[in-house]
Order: structure tokens, then C-alpha cells, then sequence
């Protein structure tokens, strides 16, 4: 469950902001973003990523508090988020496949490791597995941002955020993306995207948001 | 009129904080070099490796022909005046104490440390510190430990190759092709240099690699958004980097030879 608290955020020169955001997420909902400016879904989502921090309010991730005024605290929190937006990015100087198993190879220690289980399957779905000892310098910006996609659903995260996925990675491997979402236990995760893509919202959203001028105006079960 | 001091007084504050910034950096990468978390550790061997690769083995090209040629050139120089001077002892001086640890850390600073700048703002810009945290990873470990023990491991030594090679292979260079005589000048040499010269050419070598690193990650991370900063903020960290090093040859010459 993630609760936010009088959470406020500033609009970070590209959107309105939030102000005083009461919510909360629980785990197994699907939750579709309904806002009157982009700008704030994206802001709205970066911040439930903890890549912004909130000017003013609380934000609890699975009853724990987060602390934002040392980012170290944050990062056992990121790593069970998965975002799928603007902003993923992937290492550069590393290839697709060390970018893959990265998280792997630090908690394990090792560096002679292989993608299996979901990480190898996204790379067969995605069509990466040509593309994997390549740096991300030499893909194309859709295959990058499909590796960035297969990165951080491998991630198995317990908050999914996603940004216009329709626009992120296409409309050529959107069935992709929703048949792989559809094989995931979403029923541990929480999720939250914002889309234009109505047949998408009506697939997957089983709750949705809406913020109008940087205002939570209600919670539609 | 009231514009100028105000000015002046806004660059001295940005001035300190910067300067300010650069040791509580330092600070921060001092407490992760002795705290040694097993988790990730192969990993940060690997770029530490990578890091002595690309800035000692790669500038060997470069450091031991600029080091033949500084050598052989003060040789040269100075048997004319040998009569005057202790041609070992002078040497000794202008190598050990002073020419090696300062040229080696300008071709640390012209190939690595506008490279590192270069490479943290990038990634700084483009998320890709976004993306090391995304992955539950400290970029302070992930990225600045390593390069900060590789970059001081580095200048240290290449310090030493360019010491022996600038001695050594000053001599043998004006030995084969000049016929300047030299007396001895090996033996001038082993009777000139003393402990102290060698502790004060290492010390010098590991402050250089500490201050150009931690110069170079503390600009690299302060440039956050624009791209466009990017060459400038570059140039800036060179240049800090140059005058840092300089302020620290003084003091340390200081400290050991009055």
C-alpha cells in the first residue's frame, strides 16, 4: 500500500504542480492518471518513482516513511519501482545486457551471470536478444526504449509506473507489452500509468485518478 | 556603483560553497573507501580496473616520450652549467620534488579529468544517475569510489614511470646521441635523492589524484539540466583542477623543504 500524505510538489517548470495530494494505492489495483495537463501526470509519476521530491507532505511505501532528505534512504524503495516513462534511461557505457542484470550483479557479487526467467523472456518478446551486447549508443531509440521496458519489468517491481506506453514504445508492441503486463501477478503490484489509448485504459485500469489543477478531484473505484 | 561589491561578495559565497562542496564530497567518498559493503564489490573491482586502464595504460604512450624528452632536455641543459651545479642533485629537484607529480597530474587532468566531467555530466543530464539509483544502487559507490581509487592509482603511477623514464631514459637518450659528458651521473643521482623525496613525489601524486577526481565528479554532479553546460562546466573543472594541484605542490614543498 503507498499512502500520500498533503503531498505537494512543485511543478518543476513544466507543469502546474500538486497540491495537498491525499491518496491511496493499494496493492492489486490498476490505477489509470486522468489529468487536465500532461505535464502533471508526468510530474505525478516521477514523484511516485521518488525521482521528485515532494516540496511539502508524506509519502509512505508499504507503511514505511520515506525520507527524502538523504537520498541513500530512498534507494532500497527504488528498486522495487519500476518506471517506464521519459526519464528511464539506460547506462551507456554498459550494454544492454549488463544494463539487464546490473541490479544482479550487485546483490550478487558476481559478474559471470546470464538473463534468465522474465528477464530472458521480455529479451525474446521484445526481439533484444541480437541487441544485447550492444551499447545503447547503437540501438534505435524504440529498441532502446523497449530494452529500457524489458529492464524494469524484469525488475519484478511492486509499483509499476507507466507513461504513455502507447508513445514510449509504440503501437507496433503496445499487444506485446499488455499480453506480458497481463502475464504478470498484478495482483502483488500496484500500477499506475497514464494513456491516451482508451482500449488500453479499459483493459487494465480497475481504478482511476483524477487530478484537475494540480487537485486530486476523486477516486473512482 | 553599489552593483560591484555585491557582485564581488556573490562570487566569493559561490566560491566557498563550491570549495565547501568539494570537501564535504571528498568527505563522503573518504567513509565509503573505508566502509567496504560486500554487496557489489566485483563490480566496483571491475571499473576500478577499467578506470587504471584507461588513465595510467593508455597514457604510457603519451607519458613516456614527454618524460624522454623533459629528461633528456634538463640533461642537457644543465651539464653545460655542471661546473656550478650537482647535476644529480638538480635532477633529484626538478623531477622527483616537483616536475613529475605536477606534469603527470596535467596529462591526468588533459586526458582523464575533462573525461570524467565530461562523462558524469552527460550522465547526469540524461537520467543515467536516475537510472543507477532506479536500480537500488549508490552512484557515490557505483560511479565515484571507483574512479576515485582508479584516477589516484593511476597518477601514482604513472608518477613513478615518469621519474624512472625521465632519469633513466634522459641519460641513455644523451648518452647514445650526444657527447655531452655527464660524469657519473647514476651515482650523482643514488647520492642525491633521499626518502623524503620519494615520500613527498608519492605524496604529492595521491593528493593530485584525489583533488582532480573529486574536482571533476563534484562538477560533473552539479551540472544538472542543460546540456549546453556540458564544455563549459568541462573547461571549468580542468582549470580547477590545474590550480588545485599547483596550491598543493606549494604547500607541500612547504611543508617538507623549509
Amino acid at each position: 500500500m503507498i499512502e500520500l500524505i498533503d503531498f505537494t510538489l512543485s511543478g518543476d517548470g513544466i507543469g502546474k504542480g500538486l497540491k495537498g495530494l491525499n491518496l491511496t494505492l493499494h496493492v492489486g489495483d490498476v490505477y489509470a492518471l486522468d489529468t487536465d495537463s500532461s505535464a502533471d501526470a508526468v510530474i505525478f509519476l516521477k514523484a511516485l518513482a521518488t525521482l521528485l521530491y515532494p516540496v511539502q507532505g508524506l509519502y509512505r511505501f508499504r507503511g514505511e516513511t520515506l525520507d527524502f532528505s538523504d537520498y541513500r534512504t530512498l534507494l532500497p524503495i527504488k528498486k522495487k519501482i519500476g518506471y517506464i516513462g521519459s526519464d528511464a534511461a539506460m547506462i551507456s557505457n554498459m550494454s544492454i545486457r549488463e544494463n539487464l542484470l546490473l541490479m544482479r550483479y550487485y546483490k550478487e557479487n558476481l559478474l559471470q551471470l546470464t538473463t534468465d526467467g522474465i528477464a530472458e523472456t521480455l529479451c525474446v518478446q521484445f526481439q533484444l536478444k541480437e541487441s544485447l551486447d550492444m551499447r545503447p549508443g547503437a540501438l534505435t531509440p524504440s529498441t532502446l526504449r523497449l530494452a529500457i521496458t524489458a529492464r524494469e519489468l524484469a525488475k519484478s517491481p511492486e509499483l509499476l509506473l507507466l507513461e504513455y506506453p502507447e508513445n514510449y514504445i509504440g503501437q507496433v508492441h503496445l499487444d506485446t507489452l499488455s499480453d506480458t503486463l497481463e502475464s504478470m501477478p498484478l495482483f502483488q503490484m500496484i500500477v499506475v500509468f497514464i494513456s491516451s489509448d482508451q482500449h488500453l485504459m479499459e483493459r487494465f485500469a480497475t481504478k482511476h485518478i483524477s487530478i484537475i489543477n494540480g487537485n486530486l478531484v476523486m477516486d473512482i473505484l | 556603483m553599489n552593483q560591484i561589491p555585491g557582485y564581488i561578495g556573490r562570487r566569493a559565497i559561490d566560491s566557498v560553497n563550491h570549495i565547501i562542496n568539494i570537501f564535504a564530497f571528498n568527505y563522503r567518498l573518504s567513509i565509503l573507501f573505508f566502509n567496504r559493503p560486500l554487496e557489489g564489490r566485483a563490480l566496483v573491482r571491475r571499473i576500478i580496473l577499467e578506470q587504471i586502464y584507461f588513465t595510467a595504460f593508455q597514457a604510457l604512450a603519451l607519458i613516456i616520450p614527454i618524460a624522454l624528452i623533459m629528461g633528456s632536455t634538463l640533461i642537457i641543459q644543465f651539464t653545460r652549467v655542471s661546473g656550478q651545479y650537482d647535476l644529480g642533485k638538480v635532477m633529484i629537484v626538478l623531477i622527483v620534488r616537483e616536475f613529475g607529480p605536477v606534469i603527470t597530474a596535467i596529462l591526468v587532468i588533459l586526458r582523464s579529468a575533462t573525461a570524467v566531467t565530461t562523462e558524469i555530466s552527460y550522465m547526469n543530464v540524461l537520467h543515467e544517475i536516475d537510472a543507477i539509483e532506479m536500480a537500488g544502487i549508490d552512484p557515490m559507490r557505483f560511479i565515484c569510489l571507483p574512479r576515485l581509487i582508479g584516477i589516484t592509482t593511476a597518477i601514482l603511477c604513472l608518477f613513478i614511470v615518469f621519474d624512472l623514464v625521465s632519469i633513466i631514459g634522459g641519460y641513455a637518450i644523451v648518452w647514445i646521441l650526444t657527447y655531452v659528458k655527464m660524469g657519473n651521473f647514476l651515482g650523482q643521482i643514488g647520492n642525491a635523492i633521499t626518502a623524503t623525496d620519494i615520500a613527498v613525489g608519492i605524496i604529492k601524486a595521491l593528493c593530485f589524484g584525489v583533488t582532480i577526481t573529486v574536482t571533476c565528479l563534484t562538477n560533473g554532479f552539479s551540472l544538472k539540466k542543460q546540456i549546453t553546460d556540458i564544455p563549459s562546466g568541462t573547461s571549468k573543472a580542468a582549470v580547477e583542477c590545474f590550480f588545485y594541484c599547483l596550491v598543493i605542490n606549494v604547500i607541500i614543498s612547504i611543508l617538507f623543504y623549509l
